[in-house]
């Protein structure tokens, strides 16, 4: 199964920049949410989604998500850095 | 007003509080593109490196220079945006890290 990685990111912010070049240089898919582009309530659901995942509500903000489904003892122990 | 006008004044300014902009000149011009663009759509030059309500009385305290620039480079040699930094830091003798933010999540 696929990482879903969804990058939150300020339009004015050049650390954001960075790190979107940084996955780009390595051909990584992801997802960029320019948070302060977004209009009102999108906007507020955003940061919302943000703060969830990072308390401080910063940006840039990397997401990297991985679902596991089943038993498979080497995705688990790699999604969780077991030995 | 452009970039490298801001570049200008600000530099001016840092050297009179004892820091340097971040020698990384093209870094430091989009820092500065950031702040024009913020000063456009809110009115103030708010920290192009943190989300703005665009409330001139909730965005005090981060409008740039923010509050907290002054104990941040003091701390880490640079301000949460890498903007203003010590000479020590533009020297790469201070290592760069990210700074942490002091700013209570609103």
């Amino acid at each position: 199964m696929k990482q879903q990685v969804t990058l939150y990111t300020l339009s004015t912010c050049p650390t954001c920049k960075r790190v979107k070049r940084f996955l780009e240089e390595r051909n990584v898919g992801f997802t960029q949410i320019e948070v302060d582009l977004l209009e009102g309530g999108e906007q507020w659901l955003a940061s919302k989604e943000v703060k969830r995942h990072n308390p401080a509500g910063t940006y840039p903000t990397l997401v990297v998500e991985d679902v596991i489904v089943g038993f498979d003892e080497q995705r688990l122990k790699d999604a969780l850095r077991l030995p | 007003m452009t970039p490298e006008g801001l570049y200008d004044i600000l530099q001016r300014y840092a050297a009179s509080q004892g820091f340097e902009l971040n020698a990384d000149r093209e870094f430091t011009l989009d820092i500065l593109t950031g702040l024009i663009r913020n000063e456009g759509r809110y009115g103030y030059r708010s920290c192009p490196c943190r989300l703005a309500s665009g409330v001139r009385d909730q965005d005090e305290d981060i409008i740039c220079p923010c509050f907290y620039a002054k104990p941040d480079i003091t701390d880490y040699g640079s301000c949460y945006c890498s903007l203003y930094v010590t000479k020590d830091w533009n020297s790469e003798k201070t290592p760069h890290v990210v700074v942490p933010e002091r700013r209570s999540a609103k």
